[in-house]
């Protein structure tokens, strides 16, 4: 640790819980005061609202599809480019952190032009019975491909340091691929994945851009609970945008703390 | 019998790590690769094992070809130099893994599992996580946990490579006794001659891609088949233009039949041993004579001083080339 002299050390604290305060802490608490303004009413209004518990059905929905696709994606996408060298892998690896810099709305537009009606791939689907855009596929598809990166950054870098010592003992033990991957592979990397989930899971939770363009936002059927926040904030029905936002943020708090709460265990280990 | 390596060779690139081996590994036997690194010990090893593909050459275990099974089908057991423990298992479930994936009952495999603790003195630590173990403690795990499955060759890369001086010593007279036990085929990798020596039925000894010599560690050190064996294989000084083991130089401060005359030009002490550096009177390098301390005081020789060198008839010197 270096020895900063006390005046220095006071001022940076300060500078730094300041910033955090400005930032996040207010806003955020100023959410929960709002949505308690009137006691349980704001709540009990938004929970009896028919659009907002579509909404939020809706973002459960996509939540878990987003995060289950990701999973399996992400995992095997990590052991790809980690285990195995092939042509193109730099190009790959590059390719899986573009959703982190491409604004969602763009990325939300990119896959209208593929998926719509009036598009190849989208038509066929059509004719197949599978509506993509304007409907939970679509919504599914943007969300997936915003937290695509999350997983896999949290997984690449463990399974590095880890190495493939174990993997080979476990072969040479006589596991097969499926069995040295469950009993060696996974457990190894879980914490990595677990993390990953979370992160994932709180994006998804959130995503607002992509969904908003493919979505199409209509009330009851393709509404998520973000964009239900925008839509009744611009509507003036803030107590119940309140009462959402307030929801969205629990379920962010919740992951964040789940995550603080299991890791000590695995470090005491 | 046992392991049959024909034609074997392989490359990186443009690096020959192995070129056109053929060996015939005895069963039962405890059999060192020795060599520099880079010398190609490992990359056979770990052919044997199927965890690296031979370019070209067949391997062929117990009369099986095994050129082309994987590592999971050849029933061989492999000990890594940085033991590669389940890190998320206790002790016992790193033995268990080979017999749980075998699927074998549960009873045997805690009699098993018991029995193979008690092999590496490690039953006190069943329940440990690898973690609370020392490297050695670690490394005999790993080795128990080869020998689970009962494997028709015990293969150890570096075994003891990571541990310190102390504990690799007690290990590798340990490995011995073991061997002694267990009779299964060993083979193991090793850079250090004092190990191999020490340890092996027999060495093979590799370099460049190439074997150099096959043998007991009695042939290999009183008839090395060239240079290299016998430098590698111990320390080498050259004398009257042939190369020889400085301790089968002996030193007198009179003048004998064969003798080659010299002058000391240091004495040093190292613990138990005096180390005589003596400039010979004949064209080449310094000569160091190792001696007991107490010889060194009897001779009563000291810097400056006239002494004769004479090679001992016990060694069989090689011409230096």
């Amino acid at each position: 640790m270096i020895r900063e002299p006390r005046p220095l050390k006071l001022a940076l604290r300060w500078l730094v819980i300041g910033y955090l305060i400005l930032l996040v802490l207010w806003p955020v608490s100023l959410v929960v005061t709002n949505t308690f303004a009137d006691g349980l009413t704001n709540l009990k209004t938004a929970f009896t609202s028919p659009a907002v518990l579509s909404a939020l059905r809706l973002t459960a929905k996509v939540t878990i599809w987003a995060v289950v696709l990701n999973l399996v994606f992400g995992v095997g996408v990590s052991l790809l480019l980690v285990r195995y060298d092939f042509w193109g892998k730099r190009v790959l690896s590059t390719l899986v952190d573009l959703p982190l810099s491409v604004s969602p709305v763009v990325v939300g537009l990119a896959l209208m032009l593929v998926y719509r009606r009036d598009s190849a791939i989208g038509g066929a689907l059509y004719d197949l019975g599978y509506q993509i855009i304007f409907a939970t596929p679509g919504i599914i598809a943007a969300t997936v491909f915003v937290a695509l990166p999350l997983v896999i950054r949290e997984v690449v870098p463990v399974l590095i340091e880890v190495g493939d010592d174990q993997e080979q003992a476990a072969r040479s033990l006589g596991g097969s691929g499926w069995q040295v991957f469950w009993r060696v592979t996974l457990p190894s990397i879980r914490w990595a994945v677990v993390y990953g989930v979370v992160l994932a899971l709180a994006r998804s939770l959130g995503e607002f851009g992509a969904v908003k363009v493919v979505s199409g936002n209509i009330s009851l059927r393709t509404q998520t609970a973000t964009l239900a926040v925008e839509e009744t904030y611009a509507n003036f029905q803030q107590g119940t945008a309140y009462a959402v936002a307030f929801l969205l943020t629990v379920a962010a708090v919740a992951c964040i703390t789940a995550v603080s709460l299991l890791r000590p265990r695995e470090d005491a280990s | 019998m046992s392991i049959e390596i024909a034609g074997v060779g392989k490359h990186f690139g443009d690096f020959v790590a192995l070129d056109d081996i053929n060996l015939t590994i005895p069963s039962g036997q405890l059999t060192a690769l020795l060599g520099p690194s880079g010398g190609g010990k490992s990359t056979l090893l770990r052919i044997i094992a199927g965890l690296e593909s031979a370019d070209s050459g067949t391997v062929t275990i117990e009369g099986v070809d095994a050129t082309g099974l994987p590592p999971q089908r050849r029933n061989v057991g492999f000990v890594f130099q940085h033991y590669a423990v389940f890190k998320h298992m206790t002790v016992a479930k790193n033995v268990a893994f080979g017999l749980e994936i075998r699927k074998r009952p549960k009873q045997e495999v805690r009699r098993r599992v018991d029995e193979l603790l008690d092999l590496v003195h490690l039953r006190q630590f069943a329940d440990r996580l690898p973690s609370q173990l020392s490297g050695g403690q670690r490394q005999r795990m790993a080795l128990a946990r080869a020998l689970a499955v009962e494997p028709k060759v015990l293969l150890l890369d570096e075994p003891f490579g990571a541990l310190d001086a102390k504990v690799r010593k007690e290990l590798r007279e340990w490995l011995r006794r073991l061997h002694d036990e267990v009779h299964v085929t060993t083979v193991f990798v090793t850079h250090d001659q004092e190990e191999a020596l020490e340890v092996a039925d027999t060495i093979v000894v590799l370099n460049e891609g190439r074997i150099e010599q096959i043998g007991s560690p009695d042939e290999l050190y009183d008839a090395p088949a060239n240079h290299f064996v016998m430098s590698f294989l111990g320390e080498v000084s050259t004398l009257d233009g042939r190369l020889i083991r400085p301790h089968d130089i002996a030193i007198h401060t009179v003048p004998g039949p064969g003798t080659i005359p010299g002058v000391l030009v240091r004495s040093q002490r190292v613990g138990f041993e005096v180390r005589l550096t003596v400039r010979p009177v004949t064209p080449g390098p310094d000569v160091t004579v190792p001696l007991t301390k107490t010889f060194a005081d009897t001779l009563g020789v000291r810097e400056g001083s006239q002494v004769w060198l004479e090679p001992s008839a016990a060694g069989a010197p090689l011409v230096a080339s």
